[in-house]
Formats: C-alpha cells, sequence, structure tokens
C-alpha cells in the first residue's frame, strides 16, 4: 500500500461471492453513496465479521478492520468511539444475519449508546459460509420452504434497534430502495443499522423475486436523538487524595500482633478496621487491614483482619494468635473455627454463652451503651486499651479526622460508662 | 520532600494510578469480584470510562479504541476473561495494545469470589489458539504493581501486543501501610508511529514489531485483521509469507524476552536449597526464607515477575540448586508444570495449596522435611 491515498471507495479486487450473490450489490451502492457524499478513503473505517458477508475487506480502498463472527458492531463501536477524537472520519460496519444473530447484544448496545456510525446488515436468510443453516433472522416463510423451525418466528432486527434508541433503523428489501435509504443511513449523526435483503444463490434462491416472497417488510424508524459524544478528559491523580500518616505516638511492647473484628453487615466493621490500622500508623507501626464479607454486603457476618508489626509486614495473613473482638452472632460464627487456644477473644456480653477455646474471654456488655451501628468500635477501643499495644489517643485522633467524628468520639466515652 | 509519606493504601489504586501515569488512556470493564476496586479507580482516574455490557463487548470495545490509539485496558477474573478468550486472540492477531489485568479468584468455575488464588495461569499458557507466547506479568508486592503496571503499557505498546497483569484477590483487595516514597518516577509511552519505508501494515519495522497507523490515518491507510495474513493484511491460508507473520507473532516476544524479564534473586553463601515464587506467594515466601536464614539454614528465593514466555534463565538459575521449591496457590503447582511437565522430581518439589494463601510456617516445613506440599 502506498503512502498515496486515492480517492476511490474500492480497490480493484475481483469480488469474491458466487454469481448472483447479492453482498456485491450493497457493498458498489455504499461505495457511490460515500463518494457522493465526499468521504475521501481516508475518512472511512470499514469493520468487517465473519462470514461471507465478512469477505470484503479487501475490496475497500478505505482503512478496514476484519475482526470475529458476530463482533463487528461491537468492534464498529469501539472504532467509532476512538473515532470521535478526530473529527469528520465515519466507520461503517458490515455483519450478516448469522452474525446479528450471535452478536445481537452488540447491536442493542451499539442503538442504546447511539455513537455515530453505520451498522449494514446483510441477510441472506442463512449462513452462506458455513453451508446453509438457519439465522435467527430466517423468516418463517423460507424457513417453511426448508422445513425448519416453522414454528419459530425470526427477529425483527429493526425494531429491536429502534426500541433500543438507534437513531435510524431501516430495512431495505428491493435493490431499487438501496440508495437512497443507504445515503440516509450514512449521513445520520449517530447509530443507523440499514437492514438489506441480500440473495444467496447458493443455498437460497436463484431469482430476486422468490427472495422477495420470504422477506420481513420494508421499513424505516427513527429516534429523534442527539448522538453520544465520547471525549478524553484528564483526571487526578488518586494519590492526591491519599491522606499522609506520620508518627505521633509512642507504641507499647513491640511484636507482630493480627486482630479479628467481627461483627455484622452495617456494623461498621470495615471502617473500625481501617481506623485500628491508621492508628497503628500513627504509632509508627507497620500495618495492614483485610475485609472479608458476604458478596452481598448488606447481609451476614462482615469481619476486619489487622495486623501491626514492629517490622516491615511481608506474609499478611494472621499466622499467630490473635486478638478477637466480637460483637454480633454473625461475626461469631463466621471466626469461631479460627480462634486458636492462645488467642484472646473481647466478647460482647449478649453472646457470653459461646464456649470459645481461647486463651482468655472478656466479656463486657457493648451493646448494652451504644446502638448495632456503634459496638465494633466501642468493642475495639475498649481492646486496645486494654491491650496497651498502642495509644487509646492514636485512635481518637484518626476519628477526629472523619467527617463523622462527632458520633465516633460519643462513642468513645462511653468507655468510661463501660467501667462504671 | 517528605523522607516518608506513609499512607493506608490497596493495591488497586497503585495499579490503575500507575497505567494512568503510563499512557493508559480508557478504563473498558464489566464487574467483577476481585476487580471491582480497580473499576471504581478505572472510572475515578483514566480519560475514558466504559461500562461494557459484558466481557465479549469489553475486549472489542478496547480493541476498537486500541486500532484508532486510545490505549485501554481492562480487570476482570475468570469468568470473565473465558468470555474474553476469542476476542484476545483476536486482538493478539491484529497486534493491538492493551493491558489485561486478572484478579485471579478461587475457581472452578464461579468458585468463590472473594478467595484469592493463583490458578489462571495455566489459562494463559494456552490462551492463543497455537500456543503462541503472550506476556504475563504478575507483581509479588505493591512495588511491583507500580512498576509491573507501567512496565505492561510499554510492552503492550512496544511490541504492539495484549499484555496480562496477573494479580490475585490477595493483592488488590487489601491495604497497607505504604510509604509512597517506595514508588519510582514513571514514564508514559505512547504507540510507536514511526514508519520506515514504504508503510505495510504488518511489516516489521522495529523489535520485529510493525509501525502503528491508527484508523483514520490522514497519510497512511491501514488495516487490521485477526484471519491469517501476510505483510498487506491480505487473508492467506496457509502460505509462506502469511505463516512467516504468524510465527512472527510469537518470535517478536520469544527473541525480544531480555527487554521485559523481571525477577528477584535474593541468595546466601551456601544455599543448596531456592524457593521459586511469583505473585501473592511472594510475601510468605520472603518470610519463610528470613525465618529459615535466621535458623541457620542458608535458602535462596527466586521470585518470578514476568511468568511468560518462560526465560531460559530460569532454568539456570534452577540448575544451581540441589532442590528448588516451587510454592504457587493452586491445585496442581501451575507455574512448575510448565516450567518441568506434570512428572515430580526429587530436585523439583512443589508447595501448592487451594483456599487460603500459603503460610511462612508451611513453606518452612516443605523446605526442613525436604517433601512437596499439597494443601
Ligand atoms: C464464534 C464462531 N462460531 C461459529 C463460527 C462459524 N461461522 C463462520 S461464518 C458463520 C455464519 C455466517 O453467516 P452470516 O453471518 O449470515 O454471513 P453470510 O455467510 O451468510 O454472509 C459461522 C456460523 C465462527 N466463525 N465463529
Ligand atoms: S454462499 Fe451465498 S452468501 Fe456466500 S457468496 Fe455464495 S451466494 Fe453469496
Ligand atoms: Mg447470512
Amino acid at each position: 500500500m502506498s503512502t498515496t491515498v486515492s480517492t476511490k471507495i474500492l480497490t480493484d479486487k475481483k469480488f469474491p461471492f458466487c454469481p448472483g450473490c447479492g453482498h456485491g450489490i450493497a457493498i458498489r451502492n455504499l461505495a457511490k453513496v460515500l463518494q457522493q457524499l465526499g468521504y475521501r478513503p481516508q475518512d472511512v473505517a470499514v469493520v468487517s465479521d465473519i462470514g461471507c458477508s465478512g469477505l470484503i475487506d479487501p475490496l475497500f480502498a478505505t482503512h478496514t478492520i476484519h475482526g470475529l463472527h458476530g463482533r463487528s458492531p461491537a468492534l464498529g463501536l469501539g472504532v467509532a468511539m476512538g473515532l470521535q477524537q478526530k473529527p469528520g472520519k465515519k466507520t461503517i460496519a458490515f455483519i450478516g444475519d448469522g452474525g446479528a444473530t450471535i452478536g445481537l447484544q452488540h447491536i442493542l448496545e451499539a442503538a442504546r449508546r447511539n455513537v455515530d456510525m453505520t451498522l449494514i446488515v446483510l441477510n441472506n436468510q442463512l449462513y452462506g459460509m458455513t453451508g446453509g443453516q438457519i439465522s435467527g433472522l430466517t423468516t418463517r416463510k423460507f424457513k417453511e420452504i426448508i422445513d425448519f423451525e416453522t414454528d419459530v418466528p425470526a427477529f425483527n432486527l429493526v425494531h429491536l434497534a429502534h426500541a433500543s434508541g438507534a437513531r435510524f433503523a431501516a430495512r431495505v428489501d428491493h435493490p431499487k430502495q438501496m440508495p437512497e435509504v443507504l445515503k440516509r443511513a450514512v449521513e445520520t449523526e449517530g447509530f443507523a443499522l440499514i437492514e438489506i435483503a441480500s440473495l444467496c444463490t447458493s443455498y437460497a434462491f436463484k431469482r430476486l423475486d422468490e427472495l422477495m416472497d420470504v422477506v420481513q417488510e420494508e421499513e424505516v424508524l427513527e429516534n429523534p436523538r442527539p448522538a453520544t459524544q465520547i471525549r478524553l478528559a484528564e483526571r487526578p491523580s488518586l494519590l492526591d487524595r491519599q491522606e499522609i500518616i506520620h508518627k505521633e505516638y509512642e507504641p507499647g511492647r513491640p511484636g507482630r500482633y493480627g486482630f479479628v473484628l467481627a461483627g455484622s453487615a452495617g456494623g461498621g466493621v470495615q471502617s473500625v478496621g481501617k481506623f485500628l490500622a491508621t492508628a497503628g500508623m500513627r504509632a509508627g507501626l507497620h500495618a495492614t487491614m483485610k475485609g472479608e464479607y458476604p458478596i452481598t454486603v448488606g447481609t451476614g457476618f462482615s469481619v476486619a483482619e489487622v495486623i501491626f508489626d514492629h517490622r516491615p509486614i511481608r506474609y499478611t495473613g494472621i499466622d499467630v494468635d490473635f486478638i478477637g473482638v466480637i460483637v454480633t452472632t454473625d461475626g461469631l460464627e463466621k471466626i469461631r473455627k479460627r480462634i486458636t487456644p492462645g488467642s484472646r477473644i473481647y466478647l460482647d456480653e449478649k453472646l457470653k454463652d459461646a464456649d470459645l477455646p481461647a486463651r482468655e474471654v472478656i466479656v463486657r456488655p457493648f451493646t448494652k451503651y451504644v446502638n448495632r451501628k456503634s459496638a465494633a468500635l466501642l468493642a475495639t477501643a475498649y481492646m486496645l486499651r486494654q491491650e496497651q499495644i498502642i495509644p487509646l489517643e492514636a485512635l481518637r485522633e484518626t476519628l477526629t479526622k472523619h467527617r463523622l467524628a462527632k458520633v465516633f468520639l460519643e462513642t468513645l466515652d462511653k468507655l468510661a460508662e463501660l467501667d462504671g | 520532600m517528605e523522607t516518608t509519606q506513609t499512607t493506608l493504601i490497596d493495591g488497586s489504586k497503585l495499579i490503575i494510578e500507575s497505567l494512568a501515569r503510563s499512557g493508559a488512556q480508557a478504563f473498558v470493564a464489566y464487574p467483577i469480584t476481585p476487580s471491582n476496586w480497580m473499576y471504581k479507580y478505572g472510572k475515578q482516574r483514566l480519560p475514558l470510562f466504559l461500562a461494557a455490557p459484558d466481557e465479549i463487548t469489553t475486549l472489542q470495545w478496547m480493541a476498537g479504541l486500541s486500532a484508532t490509539g486510545v490505549m485501554p485496558v481492562t480487570s476482570s477474573a475468570f469468568p470473565g476473561i473465558a468470555l474474553m478468550v476469542e476476542s484476545i486472540n483476536m486482538a493478539y492477531a491484529m497486534e493491538l495494545p492493551m493491558v489485561i489485568i486478572i484478579t485471579q479468584r478461587l475457581g472452578p468455575s464461579t468458585g468463590s469470589a472473594t478467595t484469592g488464588a493463583q490458578g489462571d495461569l495455566s489459562l494463559l499458557k494456552g490462551i492463543i489458539s497455537g500456543g503462541y507466547a503472550v506476556p504475563v506479568l504478575s507483581p509479588s508486592d505493591f512495588v511491583d504493581a507500580w512498576t509491573l503496571a507501567n512496565e505492561a503499557v510499554r510492552v503492550a505498546l512496544k511490541y504492539r501486543t495484549p499484555v496480562f497483569l496477573l494479580t490475585s484477590k490477595e493483592m488488590v483487595m487489601y491495604q497497607r501501610s505504604f510509604d509512597l516514597n517506595r514508588l519510582p518516577t514513571l514514564r508514559s509511552y505512547d504507540y510507536d508511529r514511526e514508519i520506515e519505508g514504504e508503510f505495510k501494515p504488518y511489516k516489521p519495522v522495529r523489535n520485529l514489531t510493525p509501525a502503528f497507523v491508527p484508523l483514520g490515518d490522514d497519510n497512511h491507510l491501514t488495516r487490521f485483521t485477526a484471519s491469517t495474513h501476510d505483510e498487506d493484511a491480505n487473508i492467506r491460508k496457509n502460505d509462506p509469507e502469511a505463516l512467516a507473520n504468524s510465527k512472527r507473532l510469537q518470535e517478536k516476544l520469544v527473541q525480544n524476552l531480555d527487554d521485559f524479564f523481571h525477577m528477584d534473586l535474593d541468595t546466601v553463601e551456601g544455599a543448596r536449597d531456592l524457593i521459586l515464587t511469583w505473585g501473592i506467594t511472594a510475601d510468605a515466601a520472603r518470610e519463610a526464607v528470613q525465618q529459615l536464614r535466621s535458623r541457620g539454614k542458608a535458602v535462596d528465593l527466586l521470585t518470578v515477575k514476568t511468568l511468560l514466555p518462560v526465560h531460559p534463565r530460569i532454568y539456570d538459575i534452577i540448575d544451581g540448586y540441589e532442590r528448588t521449591f516451587i510454592a504457587e496457590e493452586n491445585l496442581n503447582g501451575q507455574f512448575r508444570q510448565i516450567l518441568f511437565g506434570e512428572k515430580t522430581s526429587e530436585n523439583i518439589l512443589g508447595i501448592s495449596k487451594i483456599g487460603n494463601m500459603i503460610t511462612p510456617p508451611e513453606i518452612i516445613r516443605a523446605v526442613e522435611t525436604q517433601k512437596s506440599l499439597q494443601l
């Protein structure tokens, strides 16, 4: 290919179709329309599918991209979105009725998004390339002739595209109508689908009038909506919003500590885990925080694992006896099996009958003083004060920085009542 | 600058920030755990974000964007990657740069979405029909997450290929205290558009890789195709020029592997045992090695970060030891099997496990008893 770009839309290559195949007619008509509308080859990207209708990229002297079976509407939309960065470019994708069946989702999605592109569906009522099998667009009339699933109707692709939001959706049966409707499709600013009846002389009919007897009706449907614009925008660094934490407190005994905070969804356990890790960092410790919760985050258990270490943390699992804080039955059941004989557990009074194999179980009525949203925080603060691994002040300082500081600090004040 | 900039941060954020600084322009994805933090950050950070309706669409949009010169990335887990496979082959054959992050989770099938794993490496070994090589980079810690995300963009653009960044739930969905000053400044990369002589869409120009001309270019017409093709992108079946082009897809990566092979080798005097690991098991292996050494056991640690294509240097290193323990969180030892096949030997032992991270004591146990461990 040379660096001098010609003005011709089509190459001189011989059409690869069987004699009388309808696919070539659509291609010649498209080339004329593009030329009429003043498109230069370098302004057009032709996206092709797999099938006889996909053998077309060598025929175009434009930019071309030839992908997979059924995916040209999606590949084409990707191209169209990219080409929005360069004004004056047009994306034209081709697909067969078979491709439209396997890739139906892509067509509906492109219609819904309404980014500027044209999709030409060459509907020959069958899978030409693989030997004439039926597609989702094969009509019952044709299926009666070939005795195939006669009770299953065809999709009405034009209606589906229209209902999904396509700016323009049309069906053309007779080649006479083709230039005019193709022109309207290409001129459309937004997503335009044009389904074109095409003759497969090898597996369907020899004559056009036979095809005309089985096809769906011609129609043109429009949605008066503007084309969606795709723009790239610079966005701020994610690190700009990162809180930098300095050592402000002295830690207690050096070592590695694992904390397991166990409660229920909605109990703030994940936030408390983060506060605890941050508080550790304020005391100069290395920290990790891992959350565990069911996929349906709004229900069931919520567990936060926090590790403190005076040395850099390599392995991030809790591989030592841990300090547990358990405030609900969900939390208890989730971590019960993990409790080692060397662990120490802070347990809400309501769970006091749980028979835990820990070295020490400290039972306090956390939920008596605060509601279920704050129990994990109160219990964790209590634990922290007892354990003296880091000063409670480091946690208080962390909470002070939060937008809900007032509520959190009120919770901390309940420590005095717990003591009383 | 201050000496430390310690913050509580997660691996997903570091990866997405790095990708953005490295030249990635579009984040296209369909939600799946454990990639959801990537999705959230991708939306906040990349110049273009697209919520695709499924993973096939994701890959197709990425391919379309990349063909116009907009560098795309996505993040998914096995169920989504499985849907992408045909389209990944397409992008590979078309030679379209893109980065695909995999956040591994426990399989088979839907498995367990919030449980980590290292179980998708075998899939990547064979993901390109015909067994062609594709670059797979796997971070072993947060600094790697930052630098290998950058490397993934560089390699994707330089060699015009999809690149996998193979992570795991345990890398991308937890937070740790981390000094941001440990992150090196990153270079940003772009498509290599420098044409030499007459332009042909698939004529190799540098590093066995063709120059990139985007769709819509005003000066040159280009063609992309996923079918077997010659330098002009003409579809050819098995003619010699087309087959040579297909072979080049593999050769450009294998012959230039030195350019993107990454590993850490941590050695001590007199070690006869080597622990070889990758990805999320590396943290446990580092801890195990430290503890073994403090007990007087000399043991070396090889952390491989470019897993595929396999660099022959890995074999040279292994040859220097009496025994190599390969530790990874999957059922049968996928990297071990890629390196040595299914036959086990006295010299090549495996430490494998599913459902939980391999722990330092487990690695220590294997080394001390000199036995494979399958947990
Ligand atoms: C994923 C996938 N499934 C199946 C095929 C095999 N295949 C090739 S072409 C084709 C049908 C083509 O029919 P259509 O899209 O109507 O195009 P036509 O040949 O009729 O122009 C099929 C099923 C494929 N290439 N890819
Ligand atoms: S098989 Fe049918 S669709 Fe394919 S080229 Fe021949 S006539 Fe056309
Ligand atoms: Mg067809």
